[in-house]
């Protein structure tokens, strides 16, 4: 399998007040294209800085994030948002929708970024909606969804623009299990079927076993363990 | 209740400087409206006060009939010679009736804030005519030469045109005038004028001895009767109007008192609907901040009307303190500030912005106003904030 | 859909705010549109004023007559095109209430003066022919009904007559037109040997003396010429163009400008505290909006950008509708006070200054609130819960 990700001597140290709060040091990896890992841990290891620092949202004190032979850490503002809405699709925990836009609307939200034509950009939304199984709710908005339903928009708007990664920040921590099984599934799903390269963050030991592997991050450091998927 | 009140408005306020932004611009914006509205009601009132305080009620204004203003009335030697022993009118420690034939001119002079020509009265007047304006105080220099150039100048014609200062020789026309006194009269219209010898006046205006006003001072107010049924009686006198001087003067101000009326009421209401709207919007968002603090207080047991009363007071507090600040800042800026307009008879009024307690009250209530109706509907909504906001997690 | 869609949905997410600030901003440009007009009304006469016209009146103030042999001599000056002559007539119909202004003049050389007066020639021609002939503008046909044939007595408030009245008789003969909006058809002309030759005083006296130059450029040479004429007379005289006459005339009112900028000023005052603070607020409550659009790789200056086009449509929604109301309230007024101030509309000019202050007071309430959504920190506001 081609590497995606190369993290080399990630360090992340934070100044508060006189103190310097260290979250993780000289950490290195690699993740390969197509690998679906869950990465755990105590509050405060550094799960989500980790997967900020992929997803080119916050920047390392010291070390490289190399993607596709790009130095992540090291591109402008301006070209980092331009990486990002390129490749990389973000799923939070509170879904994060536009209150105002509809469904559809969320969803193309980030089509607006590319050249695509309107009609394009409408195929494309319906595809997106149509895997995470919300066709017919398209021109609901997010008040009107339940949050799973939420949840499985966030999903199509973060692969609508088909990037190769998508990065989940605990994606079912505000769900029922039924809700986020259903959202697990369609992870999985998103990996197997269209070989997304996923990296989730999560608290729940039975969300992490959707995933090909399992990172342990403790005090700045992994422990891993490789599984088989269910 | 009213305890209940107190505390959530104490709390409210406490809060006040989360939320200083928009609750200093609902401030500010109602203090700007009310100093709209102090500002023209300051200048009504000024100009009222001048031009209505200028008459006595014991002097009349003696003009041609039908002529309504001195610039358009004439009147003759003979008329004035007969009025002089005409009953009810006063007379000095002499015996010499108080009367004096005026005749004024409308001269160029240029006015110090614009520095552009306008019209100032210069009036011939006779001897008497100090006594005949009750407050006439001659404050610096001494009275006019009869038969020569000199004049006297008002006070506020010094304050508003320039080359006037004692001292100075003025040219207007193909004339030139030596400035030999200047003189108050207690704030009035005359202190807008320049006094000359009327003779001076008639001669160098080719008038003759034509006159266009005679005022007496009358034995008493009420003599203005016996003094008009002389003048019906006598064939040279029977044309002539007879005014109380206080009445000549009110119908002068009104036309313009109204206008400024007219204009600056509707002004400031339709500047008021727009604080209005900020007042609410800013109310809006207090109840918006304090939801989650409402519900609370709501679901440990106090009334859904305490909440209400709590933002309405708010709302109200924020509205006075506006008015004041309006009021505040129209009076150290432009309480006694002079300005000067086209008064009748086509030359200038001088004045001050005077701003009364009347529209300081007038101003006060406009901006509780705005307070009460633009804190009503979110006082209402906090009192309905569901009492579930408080379990909420976002 | 695209970002204007998303501005748009932004603009009228909270339905009541947007409404309240509409308001307030359409109270604003309302009264930038109808005191912007009213001021323009006012100098109308400063705007209207010909350039080769000049007035010449009595050097100590204009309620002072010249001699009527003045009217002869100027016209002798080397670049006088045409010389006319006015004199106010103190007019009133009926009751001293019912004020006409009205004129007497030499009707030849007036009209010539006067090319902005429409009148049928016939009527012109009896204007000229006809000594008891008044000559009324339309407004004031209109306010008493008077028309062509019409027998109408004016009384003076000043002058009288030989005859001990002060009641002069006319017959309307001549009704004039406006040839631009902004004239004021509400005065009458009358012949002045009929006025004169009754007069009990004042005889052989005018008001003032209008002049046409052959071209502006000599206007100077021949004010200068003039006053000097005169400068060793009884009567001195004091000549400027007609835009200087009618500018000092405004100015005796007060300063109308300083007024209309203090209530413009305090009303832009009042929104732009209102607006700019509202929508401090508003971007601020929608940081981690801004923030997920930004993870999505929206770039900073393209979400400046549509917060900054976000209150520049707030202003142009509210600027519009404010300068349409003025518009349509001068409609309405136009018609009630065409006699005092023809004319009065929301013209062209007006609105083009409404429309540059609409997008500057846009960028000025936006520009804080869109630096603020530019600096939004992604990890920072993603953090907040």
């Amino acid at each position: 399998m081609d590497t995606l990700y190369e993290l080399t001597d990630l360090s992340k140290r934070y100044a508060r007040g006189k103190e310097t709060i260290t979250i993780f040091e000289e950490l290195t990896m690699t993740i390969p294209q197509g690998d679906f890992i869950a990465i755990m841990g105590p509050s405060g290891s550094g799960k989500t800085t980790l997967l900020n620092m992929l997803g080119g949202i916050d920047r390392p004190s010291s070390g490289s994030v190399v993607c596709e032979g790009v130095r992540v850490d090291r591109l402008s503002e301006g070209k980092l948002a331009q990486w990002r809405s390129q490749h990389v699709g973000f799923i939070f925990q509170f879904y994060n929708l536009m209150p105002t836009l509809t469904a559809a609307q969320n969803v193309e939200l980030p089509l607006l970024l590319t050249k695509l034509s309107g009609k394009q950009r409408k195929e494309r939304v319906a595809t997106a909606l149509d895997i995470v199984g919300l066709a017919d709710r398209k021109g609901h908005r997010p008040r009107q969804l339940s949050g799973g339903q939420q949840q499985r928009v966030a999903i199509a708007r973060a692969i609508v623009a088909d990037p190769k990664v998508l990065l989940c920040d605990e994606p079912t921590g505000d769900l029922d299990r039924v809700s986020a099984d259903e959202i697990l599934e369609t992870l999985q799903l998103l990996n197997k079927e269209l070989g997304k390269t996923i990296v989730m963050v999560t608290h729940d030991p039975s969300a992490a076993k959707y995933a090909q592997r399992e990172l342990h991050l403790d005090k700045g450091r992994f422990i891993e363990q490789v599984q088989e998927s269910v | 209740m009213f305890k209940q009140t107190g505390a959530i408005s104490m709390m409210n306020l406490r809060s006040l400087p989360q939320r200083a932004g928009m609750s200093l611009a609902t401030v500010l914006s109602i203090a700007l409206v009310v100093a709209v509205l102090l500002g023209f009601l300051a200048m009504a009132d000024g100009f009222q006060k001048t031009v209505d305080g200028t008459g006595s009620e014991d002097v009349a204004v003696i003009l041609r009939g039908g002529s309504q203003a001195e610039l358009n009335s004439v009147l003759s030697a003979d008329q004035f010679r007969v009025l002089e022993t005409a009953p009810g009118v006063a007379t000095d420690a002499r015996g010499d009736p108080l009367i004096s034939g005026e005749l004024y001119i409308a001269v160029d002079g240029i006015k110090r804030d614009l520095g552009t020509e306008a019209n100032l009265p210069m009036r011939g007047v006779g001897e008497q005519a100090p006594h005949l304006r009750g407050q006439f105080d001659l404050v610096a220099g001494r009275m006019f030469q009869p038969g020569t150039n000199e004049i006297i100048v008002g006070e506020a014609v010094l304050r508003a045109f320039v080359g006037f200062e004692l001292g100075e020789t003025i040219r207007i026309g193909s004339n030139e005038w030596q400035v030999v006194g200047l003189f108050s009269t207690g704030g009035t219209v005359f202190e807008s004028e320049v006094w000359a010898d009327i003779g001076v006046v008639q001669n160098l205006y080719q008038r003759g001895s034509a006159l266009q006003s005679i005022r007496v001072r009358l034995t008493s107010a009420d003599a203005i009767s016996d003094l008009e049924a002389f003048a019906e009686a006598d064939p040279r006198l029977n044309e002539l109007d007879i005014l109380n001087e206080r009445e000549f003067f009110a119908g002068q101000s009104r036309t313009l008192n109204t206008i400024i009326r007219l204009v600056g009421w509707p002004l400031s209401i339709v500047m008021a609907i727009g604080a209005f709207a900020g007042a609410w919007n800013t109310m809006y968002s207090s109840v918006d901040a304090r939801m989650r603090e409402i519900a609370t207080l709501r679901a440990i047991g106090f009334s859904g009307g305490a909440a209400a009363m709590g933002t309405l007071i708010e709302a109200l507090i924020l509205s006075a303190l506006g008015g004041l600040l309006g009021a505040a800042a129209v009076y150290l800026l432009f309480n006694g500030a002079s300005a000067s307009t086209l008064g009748s008879g086509f030359t200038q009024v001088v004045f001050s912005f005077s701003v009364t307690g009347g529209s300081v009250m007038a101003g006060m209530i406009m901006a509780i106003i705005i307070g009460f109706l633009g804190g009503l509907v979110p006082a209402i909504r906090s009192a309905s904030v569901p009492l579930l906001t408080v379990h909420r997690s976002d | 859909m695209n970002d204007l869609t998303l501005i748009r949905k932004n603009l009228f997410r909270k339905k009541l705010r947007a409404i309240l600030l509409t308001l307030s901003i359409l109270i604003a440009f309302l009264i930038f549109g109808v005191l912007g007009s009213f001021n323009r009304v006012l100098n109308a006469g400063v705007e209207l004023a010909a350039a080769d016209r000049l007035i010449t009146m009595n050097n100590t103030g204009f309620t002072q007559s010249l001699p009527y042999a003045y009217w002869g001599r100027v016209q002798g000056v080397e670049g006088v095109r045409n010389a006319s002559h006015m004199s106010w007539f103190g007019g009133y119909y009926q009751e001293p209430t019912q004020v006409v202004q009205a004129f007497a003049v030499d009707p030849e050389t007036f009209l010539a003066a006067y090319p902005e007066f429409l009148i049928p020639d016939d009527q012109r021609q009896a204007f000229i022919d006809q000594r008891n002939c008044l000559l009324i503008g339309e407004t004031l046909a209109r306010q008493y009904d008077w028309s062509v044939g019409d027998r109408v007595p004016l009384l003076s408030n000043i002058w009288q007559k030989t005859d001990g009245t002060s009641s002069w008789d006319f017959e309307v003969c001549a009704i004039y037109a406006p040839s631009m909006e902004e004239m004021s058809t509400a005065a009458a002309y009358m012949q002045y040997d009929y006025y004169n030759e009754a007069l009990s005083f004042n005889q052989d006296r005018v008001g003032m003396i209008v002049l046409n130059t052959v071209d502006p450029a000599v206007n100077d040479r021949v004010a200068n010429e003039i006053d000097a004429m005169f400068e060793n007379s009884p009567a001195q005289t004091d000549t400027s163009t007609e835009a200087a006459f009618s500018q000092a005339f405004i100015n005796q009112i007060g300063n109308i400008g300083l007024i209309l900028i203090y209530v413009v000023g305090a009303a832009f005052g009042i929104i732009l505290l209102i607006v700019g603070t509202s929508l401090i607020l508003a971007i601020s409550e929608r940081t981690k909006e801004i923030a997920v659009m930004k993870t999505l790789g929206f770039p900073a200056p393209r979400i400046f950008r549509m917060v900054l086009i976000e209150s520049v449509m707030l202003s142009l929604v509210g600027g519009l509708a404010g300068i349409g109301l003025a518009a349509l309230l001068l409609k309405g007024l136009a018609t009630a006070l065409a006699g005092t101030l023809p004319g009065l509309a929301v013209t062209g000019g007006i609105f083009g200054i409404a429309l540059a202050m609409m997008i500057g007071f846009g960028i000025i309430t936006g520009i804080a609130p869109a630096l603020n959504a530019h600096r939004v920190r992604i990890v920072e506001a993603l953090g907040k819960q």
